[in-house]
């Protein structure tokens, strides 16, 4: 499992048949070292997650349970929860939905 | 599996029923660096049946394992990472100095020290 913004919605009219119907978004994880991440990967959202928003993404078997379609399907990655809030070292709360995953910056201040 | 510290916690209200009442904790693998300096870059999210505490070394595994820690049966449910230790102590020789540290600022100050 991780945790990645949502940062776009994918559409794709040939695809496997098991696919159809499903809403896929464009997910970038989030990262803790301050720098957004390189890699984005693509979900299902059966949640109804909007762009912005911070989601826990799940894989494989996990992932197809979530999609509730059976365990035949072509999909291996899923949007299981839509996070309210993520609290991180040094007390930093972050949320709701903040616009950006890069609060982890190492600080040196007093907390 | 893999080795990882325990960086912080996330709340979810409208997520699969099946995560309800799961302790979800955000874990940083010890070993993994974009750049010199730089923390692990994406954390992996894991179900707590321990009890693990900010700043905790811990054992994390993934699939039918994670659900067996969790549930002590495998099935149909939402997650496939689980902390499944909490790590009192290890023994690994040459290991960078960092991997001892659980205060976040001596974390960094290490860190930005060690080679790549």
């Amino acid at each position: 499992m991780l945790v990645g913004t949502v940062v776009g919605n994918l559409w794709a009219t040939k695809k496997d048949p098991s696919l159809v119907g499903l809403r896929f978004l464009v997910v970038r994880p989030f990262t803790t070292d301050g720098k957004e991440s390189a890699e984005t990967l693509v979900a299902v959202d059966v949640l109804g997650a909007g762009i912005g928003e911070r989601v826990l993404v799940v894989f494989g078997r996990a992932a197809r349970h979530a999609i509730g379609r059976s365990h035949d399907i072509g999909f291996q990655t899923a949007i299981a929860a839509i996070i309210d809030t993520m609290e991180l070292e040094e007390g930093r709360i972050v949320g709701p939905t903040s616009e950006h995953d890069r609060p982890a910056k190492r600080s040196k201040g007093t907390s | 599996m893999f080795l990882g510290r325990v960086v912080g916690e996330v709340w979810a209200t409208k997520k699969v029923q099946d995560l309800a009442g799961l302790r979800l904790l955000v874990v940083e693998a010890l070993d993994e660096r974009r750049e010199p300096g730089a923390p692990k870059v994406t954390p992996v999210v894991a179900a707590d049946p321990l009890g693990a505490a900010l700043g905790d070394h811990v054992v994390v595994a993934f699939g039918k394992a994670a659900r067996v820690a969790q549930l002590g049966l495998d099935g149909d449910y939402a997650f496939e990472a689980a902390i499944v230790g909490i790590v009192d102590d290890f023994d690994v020789p040459n290991a960078p100095a960092s991997w001892r540290l659980t205060d976040v600022r001596e974390l960094a100050a290490a860190r930005a020290k060690e080679p790549r």
